[in-house]
């Protein structure tokens, strides 16, 4: 069966509609982001002056809330992030991965906080290096994996809790509730995580061969590169960050559902999307996508302040990141010419 | 014949349709009850959304894009059908496959005009359209109080069908025709397996995908309109199932993700398949994640059918068993 598919290897992973390489792509140059920064900074300006003519805008309790609510999708768009950059786009069974590894957490909490973390991230990390390998070793095509692992999760989830709700046998988790300094425990693991993520990125050489990897996965692999280890690596990872969300999620609510998930698969995706990564692979990094998420927090933030329904946030959110994927795009385009 | 099968635009939804028939046909005496016409009605009356959903979708990945926001178009069309068209069904209808279109047009224009990769555009369009939805129904489910239209869609029509699945019938129909007997067919395969040839040898990209976006908004508004008239009301928030459900279909109709691959009647077929399947799960009452963990087999079959580096293990395998042999 030797189809016109089989020259097309490289496509295959990079997901649908990024076939489309026009040019040779220039490895580690770093593109100037002139659109995309102007852009940015127009929108933190009238973020800024909004703000400043918005009652309890300009708040501590304010940039409190801001913050939780960056750290409930950043932990989970900054693992996104790492499979983006290595060229799998995106995952849609985020949701399901958080919810089954929620329960995981919430089942084996009564063994103390520390195994229950331990044994969490262990199963996130496994639902998703399975996956990894797949993309990997076998150029499976990311979207309709994890398309498939969210049945297979989402069955798995419903199975595991009878379809009911899943209560804690104690309350260990209640020290992840904790807010040291005013601040709660998510923000600071969100922070540590970005840097983590950030500093295995640049300094390490399975981070800087997921970028390769990510800009051309035929070239990586002629080259010699470990694709399918460095891809692994990058989605293990992915699942270690989601296995953290769940771990959160499942301490905030107490109790956990097949729905637990609810739109994080979307919302990360979104964080990824607005902080600059394109959905190709080869760019990207921790810290703008901690910028995207905590930029999301504070658009969402201010027009529930003034007002706006949550269906106009999600109206303002989908049109902002829809203008930072232009940008992103157009600016890297000016660079290849 | 079996030349004719061996291309897996044939084969996946011929296996995957024959599959699901056989268990449609042998389930109920499996459990014992009987199967009635009711069933198939039931079945169709799923089929009809989401084969309008999977036609939309489906000809897009045929060119090689993947338009998420269908899902979100879906969610307009059905809120716009039912507060414009609460004193005449028509004008609701024409309304939300106007809004859809042109929200398809956008998009396929600047995927064609900028060369983005669709998935990221799509994506914020689908929040976008959901917010939109939810704004302009204040976030709250909206009741449709035409009884005669909500009657009139899914009146019965020759025993199983109903003027809904006749609909959608019908578009595949059309999209069998317009891909199988004119060149706009080959064009779409063309530009989902080769771009940047289809260009050079004088296919008109940018205006192919302009048109795919545009008819594929049009028919998942379509879906959304006709749910809502059936359902008497319109839901802002779909969840992203219907969207998941139509990729299921789409694939099982042997359309390829990396593009280039299908026919509208593999699409039928694909999507006959998946509302079938969920009419079976409905009949024998299976609990709800047996579906999904069946769902999750369907699509790793998939998924190793169309997985590059799977096949060449494969291949260096059954030749080293054949040097081996000799």
């Amino acid at each position: 069966m030797t189809t016109a598919n089989d020259h097309r290897s490289d496509a295959a992973t990079r997901g649908p509609g990024a076939e489309e390489t026009e040019l040779p792509r220039s490895t580690f140059r770093r593109p100037r982001l002139g659109l995309l920064e102007a852009i940015i900074g127009v929108v933190v300006l009238a973020v800024v002056i909004t703000g400043a003519m918005t009652d309890r805008f300009f708040s501590l309790d304010n940039a409190r809330a801001i913050l939780a609510a960056a750290a409930s999708v950043g932990i989970t768009a900054i693992g996104a992030s790492l499979i983006m950059i290595v060229g799998s786009a995106v995952s849609l069974a985020i949701a399901q991965t958080a919810t089954v590894a929620a329960m995981v957490f919430l089942f084996t909490e009564h063994f103390g906080l520390g195994v229950a973390i331990l044994l969490t991230v262990l199963a996130g990390l496994g639902m998703t290096a399975i996956q990894g390998a797949a993309v990997g070793y076998w150029s499976a095509n990311p979207i309709v994996l994890t398309i498939a692992s969210g049945f297979a999760l989402g069955g798995l989830a419903t199975w595991i809790s009878g379809g009911s709700t899943v209560y804690p046998k104690s309350t260990n988790y209640s020290a992840l509730n904790a807010t040291p300094l005013g601040l709660p425990v998510a923000v600071y693991v969100l922070v540590g995580i970005a840097l983590v993520v950030e500093w295995i990125l640049r300094r390490t050489t399975s981070g800087r061969q997921m970028y390769l990897i990510g800009e051309n996965a035929a070239a990586a692999r002629a080259a010699g590169l470990p694709v399918g280890r460095v891809t692994v690596i990058a989605w293990a990872l992915f699942g270690v960050c989601i296995a953290v969300t769940a771990v959160f999620l499942a301490a905030f609510n107490t109790s956990a559902t097949s729905s637990l998930g609810g739109t994080l698969t979307l919302d990360a995706t979104a964080a990824v999307l607005a902080g600059g990564t394109a959905i190709g692979g080869g760019r990207g990094s921790a810290l703008r996508t901690l910028g995207g998420a905590v930029l999301i927090a504070l658009i969402s933030d201010l027009l529930l302040l003034r007002g706006f329904s949550t269906g106009q946030q999600l109206l303002v959110k989908g049109l902002l990141v829809l203008f930072v994927v232009i940008a992103v795009h157009l600016s890297s385009r000016k660079v290849r010419r | 014949m079996r030349q004719f099968l061996a291309r897996p635009e044939r084969l996946v939804p011929g296996v995957a349709l024959l599959v699901v028939v056989l268990v449609f046909i042998f389930a109920p005496l499996a459990t014992g009850d009987d199967l009635t016409k009711f069933d198939i009605y039931n079945a169709l009356q799923g089929f009809a959304p989401l084969g309008l959903l999977t036609l939309g979708l489906g000809i897009t990945m045929i060119a090689g894009e993947f338009d998420l926001s269908v899902v979100g178009t879906y969610a307009l069309g059905g809120m716009l059908a039912v507060q414009t068209g609460q004193s005449s069904a028509l004008l609701g209808v024409a309304v939300a496959v106007a809004v859809g279109a042109l929200v398809g047009a956008v998009q396929g224009g600047l995927i064609a005009r900028l060369k983005i990769p669709s998935l990221p555009v799509t994506l914020s369009t689908y929040i976008a359209l959901l917010g939109l939805t939810s704004a302009l129904s204040g976030g709250l489910s909206k009741t449709y109080t035409n009884p005669a239209a909500t009657l009139w869609v899914d009146k019965a029509v020759g025993v199983v069908f109903s003027p809904r699945s006749l609909i959608t019938l019908a578009a595949f129909a059309v999209a069998a025709l317009v891909l199988g007997f004119t060149k706009i067919g080959r064009q779409l395969r063309a530009i989902g397996g080769d771009r940047r040839a289809s260009r050079v040898a004088g296919v008109r990209v940018d205006r192919n995908l302009v048109g795919l976006f545009t008819v594929s908004g049009a028919l998942a508004a379509l879906g959304g309109a006709l749910l809502s008239y059936s359902y008497a009301s319109a839901n802002p928030d779909p969840g992203l199932q219907p969207l998941v459900l139509a990729a299921v279909a789409a694939l099982l109709g042997g359309v390829s993700l990396t593009g280039g691959r299908g026919l509208a009647l593999g699409l039928l077929a694909g999507a006959l398949s998946v509302a079938l399947l969920a009419q079976v799960a409905a009949i024998i009452s299976l609990p709800d994640y047996t579906t999904q963990l069946l769902y999750a087999l369907l699509l790793v079959v998939v998924v190793g059918i169309d997985a590059p580096g799977l096949r060449q293990a494969v291949e260096r395998a059954l030749a080293r068993l054949r040097a081996g042999a000799r």
